[in-house]
């Protein structure tokens, strides 16, 4: 059985479609209802949160994964990263209120011990850390804009696609981290011992996503 | 309070069982081709650690002050103790050295892993000049697998020579980035710095193909097929057919791509997977660079699997427990301990049970899921299972 594990929510459709363009099966995953495992030709796929999906590829459930680089980067999963899929495209970014983009700017004195609201707790330690800037956290799992409007955080980290959440919270991108993308990720003993499989796979959809 | 610090953790049961008889199986090979016990000190001096360890280990030393007030870390490595060990204590002509060890190493956890302390077995084969030592150390790693019944692995062989020789000449910062790359499984960046970077076609053809020659031995006929100069291949290839000239064919796979802490590891290099387990079990290879730092000229080559993965793995029957509990049945403890002794002589292991009740022992017995329980004042045994009694003379004379 060959496992892939894929993440609910927002890039469903996305990795719908480059399963497809893999050739692999897909219809049941299309129909699962509230199936969370579902099994189809030799394929089997497991469906979970976002932020949960690098780990089951880290531990070696799953042969294969689709992720966010966000995520990946959060987790810490030790992973192959084997194509960029170019899909479900966003921003990794600092936002806050406008009046703060000017400390940014300044010496880092000026935003030394800010409080930052994130679900990204060791990608923000890292960032700031690799400046010398010591920042609170605020660790959250969702609404994170609503942080620095109710005085809970000065900004936040999280991710941007078109900013109209920032805008509807009065929150500006105050600087840009990373670019974000679906991944298509092994672990580190399918890479090895499934590698014929795998490549098969890194190629069609290469094909898929340089040939749109 | 009783709880451990995070990321350490108490062993017992069945699990220390299974630990502790792969320990034995692996100590047992490698002894018997002349490899010596080495007991490392716990404490290891900071600067000599920070100095000789590869930059990915130098992130996880966990630093102490000993008692006398030296700044020292918790042993991170067994390797540089061992090589530490050789260039103290044994001259020139000594050598080589064949060293195994079972130990403990200790390194700050990297997410999303937890833990703290890894108990490591592993083997190092020091000062050798000729050919045949790689060989030797992956085929008793190989021997060790297969005393331990361990079906499903698979030993991934690389040599960091083909990747040296790939990024020969291409500007330390370059060729740095993308030796990073292929080291942390991160393919779609290397490819993407490969596109970006300005570099003859030729050598990009043999970069961009590196990740990906991982299989059989065919890899080694589509690297020597790839344009360019000539990938130092013979060595590898040297090495494949030793192990298949000896069975283990079907457990090896190759990974020209492979690239393990470059600048630790100087030649082949190899790591061992199973089915059940995301993470490689450990490895290990040929790391002369660290035997010349300790001014030593010679080969050097070791490897070290972690031994609570090793013992997940590996099947729990016939673990070591004791056959049957043996009931004192109010004998003096002197009569009772002879008659066990008899047994233990049998090949009988037991465990003895001093409580005054006969039906409490045997509820223990239970619970503790001996199949056989023994009364030692009435010479009689009974099988749990069906409540058969037996004289214990009859079970003495099947032995274990």
């Amino acid at each position: 059985m060959f496992t892939i594990a894929l993440p609910t929510g927002r890039v469903m459709e996305d990795a719908l479609e480059l399963l497809r363009c893999a050739g692999l099966p897909v219809k049941n995953l299309q129909d699962c209802g509230r199936n969370l495992v579902i099994e189809e030709e030799d394929c089997r796929y497991v469906l979970a949160k976002p932020m949960d999906v690098p780990l089951y590829a880290h531990y070696g459930i799953a042969d294969l994964a689709l992720a966010g680089s966000d995520v990946l980067w959060e987790s810490g999963a030790s992973l192959v990263e084997l194509a960029d899929t170019g899909r479900g495209k966003c921003r990794l970014a600092i936002a806050g209120p406008e009046g703060l983009a000017e400390r940014f700017l300044g010496h880092e004195s000026e935003i030394m011990g800010l409080r930052i609201a994130t679900k990204y707790p060791r990608i923000a330690d890292a960032h700031f850390s690799a400046r010398g800037i010591l920042i609170e956290i605020v660790h959250l799992h969702g609404s994170i804009e609503l942080a620095p409007r109710l005085g809970m955080s000065d900004c936040i980290l999280d991710i941007v696609q078109t900013g109209g959440t920032l805008r509807a919270n009065k929150l500006v991108v105050i600087d840009e981290i990373a670019p974000v993308s679906l991944r298509l990720v092994a672990s580190r003993k399918s890479a090895q011992l499934k590698w014929e499989r795998i490549h098969e796979i890194v190629e069609r959809i290469r094909e898929g996503v340089e040939g749109r | 309070m009783s709880r451990l610090p995070r990321g350490c953790h108490n062993i017992g049961g069945d699990q220390a069982m299974v630990m502790e008889r792969c320990r034995k199986a692996f100590l047992s090979r490698f002894s018997s081709f002349g490899y010596r016990p080495f007991q490392p000190a716990g404490l290891q001096l900071l600067d000599v650690a920070w100095n000789h360890l590869p930059g990915s280990l130098r992130s996880r030393i966990i630093p102490v002050n000993s008692s006398h007030g030296e700044p020292c870390c918790l042993r991170p490595d067994l390797t540089l103790a061992a090589v530490a060990y050789l260039a103290s204590h044994h001259a020139p002509h000594e050598r080589p050295l064949r060293l195994c060890y079972a130990d403990k190493v200790f390194r700050a956890s990297q997410r999303p892993e937890k833990d703290v302390e890894h108990f490591q077995i592993g083997a190092e084969l020091l000062g050798w000049d000729g050919e045949g030592a790689d060989s030797e150390i992956i085929y008793l790693l190989l021997c060790t697998m297969e005393a331990l019944d361990i079906k499903d692995y698979t030993i991934v062989l690389g040599d960091v020579k083909l990747i040296q020789e790939a990024l020969k000449g291409l500007g330390a910062g370059l060729a740095s980035a993308l030796a990073g790359a292929l080291q942390e499984g991160a393919y779609e960046t290397y490819r993407s710095i490969i596109q970006r970077s300005d570099i003859p076609v030729a050598r990009r053809d043999i970069l961009l193909a590196l990740p990906g020659l991982k299989g059989g031995r065919e890899v080694l006929k589509k690297a020597r097929n790839l344009p360019g100069d000539p990938l130092p291949l013979d060595g590898l290839e040297g090495i494949v057919n030793t192990l298949e000239k000896l069975g283990f064919g079907t457990h090896i796979r190759l990974d020209l791509g492979m690239a393990r802490e470059l600048d630790y590891y100087s030649g082949p290099l190899f790591e061992v997977y199973v089915e059940k387990t995301g993470q490689t079990l450990g490895g290990g290879g040929r790391y002369d660079g660290l035997l010349s730092s300790y001014g030593m000229v010679g080969q050097a080559v070791g490897f070290a699997l972690d031994l609570e993965k090793l013992a997940s793995v590996s099947p729990k029957a016939g673990d070591g427990k004791p056959l049957l509990m043996a009931w004192s049945g109010g004998l003096p403890p002197a009569k009772a301990l002879s008659l066990a002794q008899e047994l233990t002589g049998l090949g009988i292991a037991l465990e003895l049970n001093w409580h005054s009740s006969r039906r409490t022992s045997i509820e223990l017995a239970r619970l503790r899921g001996y199949r056989w329980w023994a009364d030692l004042a009435a010479e009689k045994v009974t099988n749990l299972d069906d409540e058969r009694e037996m004289p214990l003379e009859m079970l003495s004379r099947e032995g274990a």
